[in-house]
């Protein structure tokens, strides 16, 4: 049986060869996946240099840490993961944590990222990690095996409907256990509006579009939006000059600025992106809700959507939040591999199936 | 711009005028007397001058700003005050009601057009008027009460089955029965005692359908009334209404809401108010209750609908807006 140091060994070093600058085949799929529009080649490069920095062998086997304690008698499962497709290979960290775990990967390719993750899928079936069979982008021309367990994401209210229709294709049982992940915001806490918090405010707000819950759609500082609306919207112009929203707002968000107006909520316009002072829960993209208020203010509103929050990032290690284990702000965008959706380690929810 | 001082609002309940016209005339009274949805309105290409205006084109405000401002006509007072459930203040819609005749006569109308009120008891399994003055709903049943000059109609105690005694009265008056209550009140009633009302009887349900046990599908719901009842699932109805409209949609016997004729009900993409979608598609759903014309009739709800091609629609619950937001699979559909 095969050592998890020498199976990791053997992942860092396809993967080494995947991010290499000579790989043509992830060269086209990133012309393709541009030329087609799905993300922009910002977005792309932008994860790929992520990538480079954050796979690597010393943060593999930190993740793998919790299969030292796999239970000698634990066969292989069969996991199937259904793959998000809102931000470029945002469904990587589900099939790596499958291959560290030793498992069994099977996965649904979103249709709206094809590209990307294919051609690390293939190098994989090279060396024998995952079967051709095993992933695509239709769901319809997996094998029809149930398997052991499944991973994706969705809202609280899909979850159900999404469950219901992989037991009608007999790819997973009723029982089959689920890590399904619905957090879909993270917040901000800032304490000062210097240059390089309102750089990285901005890259953890915009990235992407503002999509994904990692993104920053919440940020709690001491000033009002009113009364940072010119200096921030000045460095919002100068990140999207260099990082164009690859997808436009659709309607609804000119008509939100009008309801603002109407009643009166504070506001910044930016064509494809509205910054609003308002303590609702972030639901919708391309909206940030900016609060004023203090740490206390910052508790209240994690208690109250802790439901859909993904992290709460601050702008330094020194600044505590009761209760809560942070991230920085630099890192919003820019997260270790062992990175816990919803607070959940999945590479320990795998090892813990029975 | 013709100037709308003084309004007679009797137009609204005039279903020899074209609703087109009589949905004209309101949108200019609010437009000149509502300064939040001229304010809203202003942002969409849409003019009351015009003369291709379509009232599918008037702008739905989004039904929040009954949470977040104050939406009454600017030379008017409030004669009542409704509100929805909820706890702190923000999650609290208030619709200040300048005119409580007019609700009245909502009520009455769309009700007398299915029910004779005069023939029938009332019974409210809901909490009683004195306890939820704030209430739309116990408004609406306090005055059906009332008006079907029937003793035996009330609001029954909570928490309690229904008397028999009450309900051989009933059958001696030669009346017709109308049970009203939320899907779970209404399943806390069979579950105490299951009665059979005989064919009199018809049960309007009036929302809830996530009750304290679990979530029911409506379809269900009707079965399980049906039989708790003992009455056909062809006298199982269900009312639609909100603290924020003074009109209400009634499904006789099935799932499918019909309009009163002083209203009009789109179903909207959720990505663009002013495209309605077609019949099937599913969307929010969008309401002009010209009832409202001192607050706002022109609204775009949180609930989730589906129109069907005779005009019909059907409630599917809330929408959700988070699944556009977050790393969200959905079943990818192309």
């Amino acid at each position: 049986m095969e050592t998890i140091e020498n199976r990791i060994t053997r992942l860092q070093f396809i993967i080494d060869e995947w991010l290499h600058p000579n790989n043509y085949e992830l060269k086209e799929a990133i012309d393709k996946t541009v030329n087609e529009g799905f993300f922009s080649f910002e977005d792309i490069k932008h994860q790929l240099l992520v990538f480079k920095k954050t796979l690597n062998k010393r943060d593999f086997l930190r993740w793998a840490e919790p299969l030292k304690r796999k239970p000698s008698s634990r066969k292989e499962k069969r996991v199937l993961c259904l793959h998000a497709g809102n931000i470029p290979l945002v469904g990587l960290q589900d099939l790596l944590a499958v291959l560290i775990s030793g498992d069994h990967y099977s996965g649904k390719v979103s249709r709206k990222d094809p590209y990307l993750l294919p051609t690390l899928l293939k190098k994989l079936e090279k060396e024998g990690f995952v079967e051709q069979r095993d992933w695509s982008t239709d769901l319809n021309e997996l094998p029809n095996s149930a398997a052991d367990a499944v991973l994706f994401s969705g809202s609280t209210d899909s979850v159900d409907n999404v469950f219901d229709k992989l037991v009608s294709m007999k790819l997973v049982k009723h029982q089959t256990p689920a890590l399904v992940r619905t957090a879909h915001f993270s917040i901000a806490y800032i304490e000062d509006s210097n240059p390089e918090t309102m750089d990285q405010l901005t890259q953890a707000v915009f990235r992407y579009g503002g999509k994904g819950c990692r993104s920053v759609a919440m940020v709690v500082a001491p000033f009002s939006l009113h009364s940072k609306k010119c200096s921030f919207t000045d460095y919002i112009e100068k990140f999207l000059m260099a990082v164009p929203q690859n997808e436009k707002a659709p309607p609804s968000l000119y008509q939100r600025y009008a309801y603002n107006k109407a009643v009166g909520i504070e506001q910044a316009w930016l064509d494809n992106f509205l910054i609003e002072e308002i303590e609702t829960e972030p639901k919708e993209p391309f909206i940030l809700h900016w609060v004023k208020g203090d740490k206390k203010t910052l508790t209240e509103l994690i208690g109250r959507y802790k439901k859909g929050l993904q992290t709460v990032y601050v702008q330094d290690p020194s600044v505590e939040i009761e209760g809560v284990d942070t991230e920085l702000l630099m890192d919003a965008q820019q997260p270790p591999v062992y990175w816990q959706p919803d607070g959940v380690d999945i590479v320990s929810w795998l090892n813990n199936l029975e | 711009m013709e100037s709308i001082d003084h309004i007679n609002t009797d137009f609204i309940f005039d279903d020899q005028i074209d609703l087109q016209i009589r949905a004209k005339k309101v949108f200019r009274y609010q437009v000149q007397h509502n300064p939040v949805y001229k304010i809203f309105s202003d942002h969409f290409s849409i003019t009351e001058d015009d003369d291709a205006f379509n009232l599918r084109d008037i702008p739905l405000l989004p039904i929040r700003a009954f949470k977040e401002s104050k939406l009454i006509s600017a030379d008017k007072d409030a004669d009542i005050i409704f509100k929805s459930s909820g706890t702190g203040v923000m999650d609290r819609s208030h619709h200040y009601v300048a005119d409580s005749m007019l609700y009245k006569r909502a009520i009455l109308s769309e009700f007398h057009r299915y029910f004779d009120l005069s023939n029938t008891v009332i019974l409210a399994y809901t909490p009683g008027y004195n306890e939820n003055k704030f209430s739309s709903l116990i408004w609406m049943l306090n005055l059906l009460i009332k008006k079907s000059m029937s003793k035996l109609s009330q609001f029954l105690p909570l928490g309690e089955p229904i008397e028999d005694d009450l309900l051989a009265e009933i059958e001696k008056s030669g009346k017709d029965l109308i049970l009203f209550g939320a899907a779970f009140g209404l399943l806390d009633l069979i579950d105490f005692k299951p009665v059979s009302f005989g064919a009199n009887a018809s049960i309007i349900e009036t929302g809830g359908m996530k009750t304290h046990r679990r979530e029911m599908k409506k379809s269900e719901l009707r079965e399980v009334l049906a039989e708790g009842f003992g009455v056909s699932a062809n006298y199982i109805h269900s009312e639609y209404g909100m603290c924020e409209l003074l009109s209400q949609f009634y499904a006789i016997g099935s799932e499918l809401f019909s309009t009163p004729h002083w209203t009009h009900v789109s179903v909207r993409d959720p990505k663009d108010s002013t495209r309605i979608c077609e019949p099937g598609e599913e969307g929010k759903i969008g309401i002009i209750d010209l009832a409202n014309i001192y607050s706002c009739p022109f609204i775009l709800t949180d609930d989730r609908g589906v129109m069907n091609e005779n005009g019909q629609f059907e409630v599917l619950g809330r929408w959700s807006s988070s699944e556009l937001r977050g790393c969200n699979f959905l079943i990818d559909v192309d």
